[in-house]
């Protein structure tokens, strides 16, 4: 099973994409409109300005020469004047000088922007003149407006543009990967699962493909062996120990021994007892981590918990300890029923092997998990390592030092999530039910 | 009674062979599949102990037979696997019951007497030893002629004793079998002793010729007195 941590930001492959691809771009295209339109601008401006020079020269040539100089109402809209200057001007001013400026246009009678070039020269007389030649530039700023206008229009286009191409050709290509994915989320180790079909003369997922199915033939092969070797192993080890056992029960049974013969044939009867209690587990704990416990039926901890109390009653009354179930809610789950027990079981022996003389257990269920908490000697356990195999801080009797690692492995095949604390000298195991594995709620 | 024992590990076969015997049964043994065909069409037996994991075959096949034979022995499996699909199929190709090794002998014994009697005595199911019985279906248990009211512990241990006359119970064992499998974490096995006490009275009081002896305080053995 796959669990998602809760913090975890997960993105699609397409939108990360999107997003880098539309930053760069933002930055980039703004970067080449930016700079297209400076220069284009500059060139209408140059524009002007030679034509202003242009008119000009002409003027300059027909007055030096003495022709006719054009009106004001000729249709170019350039307007000129000469003037006379005095030399103190010549020393002041620039020979050439471009400006812009506000002019007064009789004709429409308003004051418009206007591109003015003023020239100094000089005519056959000796004489210094200033030729003044403006054009109104409101045209061009008509123009400069349109030019801005189609290139953030342009702009957008082309990114909106980009952004679409990229999707389209990305769910193109991407296609096998994503059929890959599917296939997986109903691949399942040890069924019968569809084979996969996912031509692609793309290198990469070729290669993809190839691999997943390598991968899984010897997954899946490894598997199998896994589970007939644990079937077997446990097989090969049962036997010997149950001979052990069973001779020994022979020699106890007869009438001529000692107590002290007795004794050690009982202590060694407890030791192979032991000895097959742990193989149980050890296979027990094999199975879940192999899944095979795929079955589920719903389970109702409420009443698995009570029953178990009452067949414990004995023991706990005999150490003085003292259980307290409390049942806030119903707590119904969808589990294999062995692995419940299992559970449940393994939860409350480690609550009452860890315990002391005239303790206390504390069983609480809610209708979202169950807590199990035991006063204990001993300081708090180590968290990072209560869950290991065979890890116990003080080894005690009756504990083969299993009984955690096969709640946290059942824990984990169902998605429970388990906690511990140590509060008021107690040991707290809070498991917390995922909603998909709880019934009716 | 005549008992067949096919099992393939010799180890655990003779050890059968030999506490069987003692039971004072008649014991016969095969220890592979085909030696197990033959005994069974050839001869009739009160009890077949059966391993399903025999070399080239599964025992399975042998109830087959049994079953094609139409013939009436009791059957029980034992296995090392304690698989619950073997035990399944194994009940429902006719076998009578499934021990998973490893077990006591004492509990073997106890399943053995218990096929044979649900065989012999259909249906009435009454255990006795000595001059007590008991009556499973209603839970009454006569001493001699009287009967006598006792605890739902009492009776359990009483009746397990019954079952297992003349082998050592120690003190885990009959906690284990009576007050179930989480027994096992406790340490201290003495709360069961005010149980067998108030059993002891009350054998005692009826005359019973049934006794529960301590064994240096490891467990106890019921014997029979004649």
């Amino acid at each position: 099973m796959y669990c998602v941590a809760d913090r975890e930001v997960v993105m699609r492959l397409i939108y990360r994409i999107l997003l880098r691809l539309s930053i760069i771009l933002l930055i980039l295209l703004a970067g080449w409109a930016v700079y297209f339109y400076v220069n284009i601008i500059n060139e209408v401006n140059d524009e002007t300005d030679d034509s202003l020079e242009d008119y000009s020269e002409m003027i300059i040539k027909r007055t030096l020469v003495g022709l006719d100089l054009p009106s004001d109402n000729n249709s170019t809209n350039n307007r000129f004047h000469i003037s006379e200057i005095t030399q103190d001007y010549i020393y002041t001013h620039p020979s050439i000088e471009y400006l812009d400026e506000m002019i007064f246009i009789p004709e429409k009678n308003e004051t418009e922007p206007a591109r003015t070039l003023k020239t100094v020269f000089k005519n056959k007389n000796g004489d210094y003149l200033l030729l003044t030649v403006s054009v109104p530039t409101i045209d061009k700023d008509d123009l400069k407006e349109a030019i801005l206008y189609w290139i953030i229009l342009l702009y957008v286009i082309l990114l909106s543009t980009i952004l679409m191409v990229n999707v389209w050709v990305y769910y193109r290509s991407m296609k096998p990967l994503y059929m890959l994915l599917h296939w997986f989320d109903t691949y399942k180790i040890g069924t019968k699962s569809k084979p996969l079909k996912n031509d692609t003369n793309i290198y990469e997922f070729r290669k993809l493909n190839d691999a997943v199915i390598r991968h899984t033939v010897r997954t899946e092969h490894a598997f199998e062996l896994q589970k007939e070797f644990i079937g077997n192993a446990s097989h090969e080890l049962q036997t010997p120990l149950a001979i052990c056992q069973n001779r020994l029960e022979m020699l106890a049974d007869s009438s001529s021994l000692t107590e002290e013969q007795l004794g050690e044939i009982i202590k060694t009867q407890q030791t192979i007892e032991n000895a097959v209690r742990l193989n149980k587990s050890l296979l027990f704990l094999s199975k879940i981590d192999n899944g095979q416990f795929p079955d589920h039926t719903e389970v109702d901890i409420n009443l698995l918990i009570r029953n178990m109390i009452e067949d414990l009653e004995e023991i706990y009354a005999y150490r003085n300890i003292t259980l307290t179930f409390t049942e806030s809610a119903p707590l119904h789950v969808l589990m294999h029923e062995s692995l419940a027990s299992a559970l449940i079981s393994n939860l409350l022996k480690n609550a009452f092997v860890h315990n002391k003389d005239n303790g206390r257990i504390f069983i609480d269920v809610s209708a979202r998990g169950l807590t199990v908490r035991n006063t204990g000697e001993d300081g708090p356990l180590d968290e990072a390592h209560i869950f290991e195999r065979f890890y116990q801080k003080n080894k005690k009797k009756g504990s083969g030092g299993l009984g955690l690692s096969i709640v946290e492995a059942i824990c984990k095949m169902h998605c429970i999530s388990i906690r511990y604390e140590y509060l008021d000298q107690q040991h707290s195991f809070i498991l917390t039910f995922s909603k998909k594995n709880r019934w009716g709620n | 009674m005549k008992i067949l024992v096919i099992e393939d590990d010799l180890s655990l076969r003779e050890l059968l062979v030999k506490s069987l015997e003692k039971e004072r049964y008649i014991v016969e043994e095969a220890d592979d599949l085909q030696a197990a065909m033959f005994k069974i069409e050839d001869y009739r037996y009160d009890c077949v102990l059966l391993d399903i994991m025999l070399p080239e075959g599964s025992g399975f096949e042998i109830l087959e037979r049994l079953k094609a034979l139409k013939k009436q022995e009791s059957v029980i499996i034992i296995s090392a696997k304690d698989s619950l699909e073997d035990k399944v199929e194994g009940l429902e190709l006719g076998a009578d019951d499934y021990l998973s090794k490893p077990f006591h002998l004492a509990e073997l014994h106890a399943r053995i007497r218990s096929v044979i009697r649900r065989k012999q005595n259909h249906g009435n199911t009454a255990i006795e030893s000595g001059n007590v019985r008991i009556v499973p279906q209603t839970f009454q248990v006569f001493v001699g002629e009287r009967e006598f009211v006792f605890g739902r512990k009492e009776y359990d241990i009483l009746l397990y004793f019954i079952n297992r006359p003349n082998h050592l119970i120690s003190k885990e064992m009959l906690a284990e079998a009576v007050w179930g499998d989480h027994i096992d974490q406790a340490d201290n096995f003495d709360f069961i002793y005010a149980q067998v006490k108030n059993i002891r009275k009350k054998l005692n009081d009826g005359g019973s010729t049934v006794e529960i002896k301590s064994v240096y305080g490891f467990g106890y053995k019921l014997i029979v007195h004649d």
